[in-house]
């Protein structure tokens, strides 16, 4: 227990990496919501209404544990990064408070009124509704994008007779470059958790040989949303983040790509062990000079390798950076070819039918998950050893008063709850897809609350 | 600008309360107020669509502390760590069982997500009651301008005082008697039947108790802060917020003798307003009050943010909470009325 910063990082990480399994399927699926309901308005084709009402069920699950899990998030930045609080929070707390203002009274005006209020609202407010929430939600993902900008790359700031920051420039700030692209690329990915899960129940469904009409719709409108949305995660926004890290975080891509020596047509390396200690990469598979290329836009321009920095500014946890950033995008790469094929197969007509394909797609829900996760892990482990980047460091902001056994406590406490939360998740979810869309079709709200299936009361 | 944001910090925290209120109020009741399981989704519903947005207020007033007073938030938050992550847990507690209750007709499913449902209300409702006394007898902060708080100490509310002494205490029993009265006057208004001639019982009830509790705290509160009551005499902005605590609680006894159910909810609101807008007043400019020494304690003035930043933030913060107030009439106007069961529980298998 002889660093406290561990253990407040520890528990950080443990409740963002778990909270944002949700947003990015909420974030992914609001804007299907908001297109079936629209195609429902104006075709009144009743198949869009089963589609949006059926999903709408799993988002309103989805977003519960999204809301409950990210209460504690914005409470961590007093609770357990006092110190971080103190020196910037007149700069985040600017995007933390439009956070909550503009995106969070947005959305959850709207997300009680799209899970429970068909019937009261009419087909036009609840598609509005449903255009709130995605709206709403989105938003608050560019807010906080906004807010890890600073951190990666802080620009709108300026510094106090106090040592502190102040908030000097609101346009920099909320126009960061860094936000920018970071959101243009995170965005891309959360549609693609949104595609996969919408993909993979329209393979359930087929495979079974159930729900078919519902099926294809969802085989349809996942694959081609699907194809664009991986595409977009590499090309231009993945691209344009690994240039933008490039120019600000040096020591950051080449600890992400394993680069211990700088030099001209940098390699790729495709696979291989970092090894810190002989500062070399073992068993390494590589392609020659599309670093360079991929980095600077040349194969011969120069890319510093760790040695070109000081060791103090590299990265704490090189390994885990390299591993999560390969993760990453080895699987954006694979998601890429998966979604290509599966489109062709449903352009030429033939993916109902190709069942070793829809088993591949039925399978493959989990991994954007895991791929959102290793992109946030490469994001910030690529930001140490800074809180801020350049400007303050991780073990200046953690809560001196707060001891690490209590953080322990809370760690240990949070982990439980979160267990819990996560087999309740799965049990529901799991509960709703095999039920299925079916009587989705019958009514706005579904079967009538079945008074008669309990005993009346719980006490006589 | 520092006495702007303020008020705004104090206004997002009422609003809160008002609105949450009733959901924990209406929540801790609900094994009372509600038996059958047809009574418990009543109850629900009548919390409704809208809970999460009463809940986001908090969130926006963390945001809103933040961004405005950055240096007592640090040193509040983490003074507060364990209580705090009570808070939180107690949040997840209360709003996965609003949501999973209602998800499958199970007899002991609901009566499992029921109970987890009034027991987190309850505690969230204690917990707020005990942040509220800590606010106004003080928290140890020390020369470097932070504190670390222990649960409990020796109860007496001197020196280095634990979050529990017998004056929190005594805040965290009022605490939850208020905003069971506020929750089941807003029941009152919503629901029909069974439900609702409990909740107009028990109404009456905690606000009786409340209403002769009342002094007894606000003597409790002239022993240990006896400066608060020499303030609030000489600032006319707490004088407005006595009377508005006035005017509710004749609106309240009107209510509840004619009866005019909108009318008891509306003084109900009223006299939280009040409550807290005068406690707010009388505590200004003193965000965190040394139980040390006076000249230690946190004060509006020291811990706002410098800078430009506040200036900007007072151009788009009066925006969103415009734009939020029109979300919510437009969605409170569609679930006005008395809670149809039928129609406002999610359908479920």
């Amino acid at each position: 227990m002889s660093d406290p910063a561990f253990w407040h990082r520890l528990q950080f990480a443990f409740t963002i990496t778990y909270h944002y399994l949700f947003p990015q399927l909420t974030m992914g699926l609001a804007w299907f919501l908001v297109y079936w309901k629209w195609k429902a308005l104006r075709s009144g084709d009743e198949r869009y209404n089963a589609a949006a009402r059926f999903w709408a069920r799993i988002f309103g699950l989805n977003f519960a544990v999204g809301v409950v899990t990210g209460i504690p998030m914005e409470f961590q930045f007093g609770t357990n990064w006092a110190g971080f609080s103190k020196y910037a929070g007149a700069v985040i707390g600017q995007t933390l408070a439009m956070e909550g203002m503009f995106a969070f009274l947005l959305e959850s005006a709207f997300i009680g009124a799209l899970v429970w209020g068909e019937q009261r609202l009419g087909p036009r407010l609840h598609f509005l509704a449903a255009l709130g929430v995605a709206t709403g939600s989105w938003l608050s993902g560019y807010f906080i994008l906004v807010t890890n900008a600073f951190m990666q790359h802080p620009v709108g700031h300026a510094v106090s007779a106090d040592g502190t920051l102040v908030f000097a420039d609101v346009r920099a700030y909320l126009l960061n470059e860094w936000a920018l692209i970071q959101f243009a690329h995170n965005q891309a990915a959360a549609l693609v958790t949104g595609t996969f899960a919408v993909t993979a129940v329209g393979a359930f469904y087929a495979l079974r040989g159930v729900h078919q009409d519902q099926a294809r719709l969802y085989l349809r409108h996942g694959t081609l949303a699907g194809v664009v949305a991986a595409v977009l995660v590499a090309f231009p926004t993945g691209d344009a983040q690994a240039k933008i890290v490039a120019r600000y975080q040096g020591p950051a891509l080449a600890a992400m790509e394993g680069r211990f020596e700088s030099g001209p047509m940098a390699d790729i390396t495709l696979i291989g062990q970092p090894n810190v200690k002989e500062r070399r990469l073992d068993n390494p598979i590589r392609v020659p000079g599309m670093l360079s290329f991929l980095a600077f836009g040349t194969f011969h321009s120069d890319v510093p390798g760790l040695d070109a920095f000081p060791p103090e500014t590299w990265p704490t946890n090189i390994e885990l950076l390299y591993y999560a950033f390969h993760v990453m995008a080895g699987l954006g790469t694979i998601f890429i070819g998966m979604m290509a094929l599966a489109t062709l197969q449903q352009l030429r007509g033939r993916l109902d039918s190709s069942r070793g394909l829809l088993w591949v797609l039925m399978l493959a829900f989990p991994f954007p998950f895991i791929a959102n996760t290793a992109g946030w892990m490469t994001a910030e482990l690529g930001r140490q050893p800074w809180l801020i980047y350049g400007l303050f460091r991780t073990d200046q902001g953690y809560s001196e008063v707060v001891s690490p056994g209590t953080v322990l406590f809370t760690i240990i406490g949070s982990a439980g709850l979160y267990f819990v939360l996560g087999l309740l998740y799965l049990y529901l979810v799991g509960r709703e897809l095999l039920h299925g869309p079916a009587d989705a079709l019958t009514g706005p709200q579904g079967p009538a609350f079945p008074v008669s299936a309990g005993p009346p009361s719980i006490h006589g | 600008m520092v006495e702007i944001w303020f008020a705004l910090l104090c206004f997002t925290i009422i609003v809160f309360v008002v609105l949450d209120g009733w959901d924990i109020g209406a929540g801790a009741l609900h094994l009372i107020v509600a038996k059958s399981q047809t009574e418990r989704r009543e109850v629900i519903a009548a919390i409704g669509p809208l809970w999460s947005w009463h809940e986001v207020w908090l969130v926006a007033a963390g945001g809103t502390f933040l961004l405005a007073f950055p240096a007592i938030m640090a040193a509040a938050f983490s003074g507060f760590y364990l209580a705090l992550w009570m808070v939180l847990w107690s949040f997840v507690l209360r709003g996965i069982s609003i949501e999973v209750s209602g998800h499958f007709p199970d007899r002991m499913w609901q009566t499992f997500w029921d109970f987890v449902f009034a027991m987190s209300n309850l505690l969230l409702a204690v917990l707020f009651g005990a942040a509220l006394g800590n606010v106004i007898r003080g928290v140890p902060v020390n020369e470097t301008g932070t504190f670390s708080m222990a649960l409990f100490t020796d109860f007496t509310a001197r020196g280095q005082a634990g979050i529990l002494d017998w004056y929190t205490l005594s805040v965290a029993v009022f605490a939850p008697l208020l905003l069971a009265a506020h929750g089941a006057t807003y029941l009152r208004l919503k629901t029909t039947g069974p439900v609702h001639d409990r909740s107009d019982r028990l109404a009456r009830a905690f606000w009786v108790i409340t209403l002769v509790l009342f002094p007894v705290v606000s003597i409790a509160t002239w022993l240990v802060r006896p400066d608060l009551y020499q303030s609030m005499a000489v600032r006319p902005v707490a004088w407005v917020f006595v009377v508005v605590m006035a005017a509710g609680t004749w609106a309240l006894w009107d209510g509840f003798r004619r009866p005019a159910e909108m009318r008891a909810f509306i003084g109900s609101c009223a006299v939280i307003v009040g409550l807290l807008g005068a406690a707010a007043a009388s505590v200004f400019p003193e965000f965190l009050h040394s139980t040390l020494s006076p000249e230690y304690s946190l004060t509006a003035y020291d811990g706002a943010a410098s800078g430009r930043g506040l200036a900007i933030a007072l151009v788009w913060w009066p925006v969103a909470a415009g734009l939020a107030v029109c979300y919510f009439v437009v969605i409170a106007r569609k679930f006005a009325g008395k809670v149809r069961v039928s129609q406002d529980t999610q359908g479920s298998y």
